[in-house]
């Protein structure tokens, strides 16, 4: 991407790995810390243990460093590294032995995705005022850690890290029709899961 | 431009998402308006997103100076807890070892076959080589006839139950 065409915050990311790559050691440090939380965040989306998170980011930091030479300017530095964090997350879940299921494993995840709503006629309700917003934030979290991985984490990135399709697209290596497509999935199979775990959020016609 | 029912529920997600370009969203809009079976669509779309707002909006927390202790980890050259056991630098060692084995194997193999090669032309093609079978002047310690040594080394299948013939039969001579 021409250094031109950057958001200012791009601009400032490739510079600092410049800087970087130059041998200043401030740089990557100030790298990390415009980007710790957001990789905090994702990593958190897969381990509740606080050591677990740390550990993930680390590596995530710590593998950019050592890639940081074959970054290329088609991408941001933020979609560059959440690609690496992504990928960190699954390779720590393979390795403590709570491996991802993906779709070519699972025939039902290759289902047409309708077939889930077909014929229900029942949606979700919207989260009641009621309810606090942490135990809507705990039944969020609920559902979405029964999704298997590779929907779980197009969920992720688009409702809680708020991605584009673009940007996921970049950040999973995969088409943005295949992004849409994926992400209808993923939401019919959380309403599923909603619907088994709190059928009391149902909203009948 | 009026849509379909169909393009419509297609187009409600990315609508939803914020991923339509005005040109895309205008129409579906319009639709939205006049048709109330895709308006309960989108509205049940946007229930599901509200679901994640919460979520969203929890802060983290990072352990204090964690962006300087992994700065000072990059610089040090630490690949991380996470690596794969066998490091690349190990892999290629690993890889040389594996090369080094394979020749070793292929070069025993061929001096195997070269052993075998020489031992089978220096084997005689005959049983038939004994110690009282040589001539009377070699046992003797006297000086050979030579005219009779020429005929035994210039043709060989003149006289072929001779020992010193039997060293110079072909190979392929069936062995007693």
């Amino acid at each position: 991407m021409p250094v031109a065409m950057m958001q200012p915050a791009a601009r400032e990311d490739a510079q600092l790995v410049e800087e970087a790559l130059g041998g200043n050691p401030l740089s990557f440090q100030l790298l990390i810390e415009r980007y710790q939380e957001r990789v905090f965040a994702l990593a958190r989306r897969y381990t509740k243990s606080a050591v677990e998170i740390e550990d993930i980011a680390q590596d995530t930091f710590l593998k950019a460093f050592r890639r940081l030479a074959s970054f290329q300017r088609q991408s941001t530095f933020s979609t560059w590294l959440y690609r690496i964090a992504v990928n960190t997350a699954l390779d720590f879940l393979k390795r403590v032995g709570r491996s991802p299921v993906r779709a070519v494993e699972d025939p039902e995840l290759t289902a047409e995705p309708q077939r889930a709503l077909a014929g229900s006629g029942i949606a979700i309700s919207a989260p009641d005022a009621t309810l606090r917003r942490e135990e809507v934030a705990r039944v969020t979290q609920e559902v979405l850690d029964e999704l298997p991985e590779i929907f779980r984490t197009v969920l992720v990135l688009r409702e809680l890290e708020e991605l584009s399709y673009q940007e996921m697209a970049e950040v999973l290596g995969i088409s943005i029709g295949t992004v849409e497509s994926r992400l209808f999935r993923a939401r019919a199979r959380f309403k599923e899961a909603m619907l088994r775990l709190h059928p009391e959020f149902a909203h009948g016609d | 431009m009026k849509i379909t029912c169909e393009d419509a529920r297609s187009l409600v997600p990315g609508y939803l998402d914020a991923q339509l370009s005005e040109a895309q969203a205008s129409p579906l809009r319009a639709h939205l308006l006049d048709c109330s079976a895709c308006r309960e669509s989108a509205k049940e779309g946007r229930a599901l997103q509200r679901w994640f707002e919460p979520l969203r909006e929890q802060s983290v927390t990072v352990p204090e100076g964690f962006a300087a202790r992994v700065a000072r980890r990059a610089l040090a050259g630490d690949p991380g807890l996470l690596v794969p056991v066998e490091a690349p630098a190990m892999a290629g060692r690993r890889s040389h070892i594996g090369f080094l084995l394979v020749a070793c194997s292929v070069a025993a193999a061929v001096l195997f076959v070269l052993a075998l090669v020489i031992q089978r032309q220096n084997l005689p093609a005959t049983n038939g080589l004994e110690a009282q079978n040589r001539p009377p002047w070699l046992v003797s310690g006297e000086t050979p006839p030579s005219a009779e040594h020429e005929i035994v080394i210039q043709a060989p299948e003149a006289s072929p139950a001779s020992g010193a013939n039997a060293r110079n039969a072909p190979r392929s001579e069936p062995r007693r």
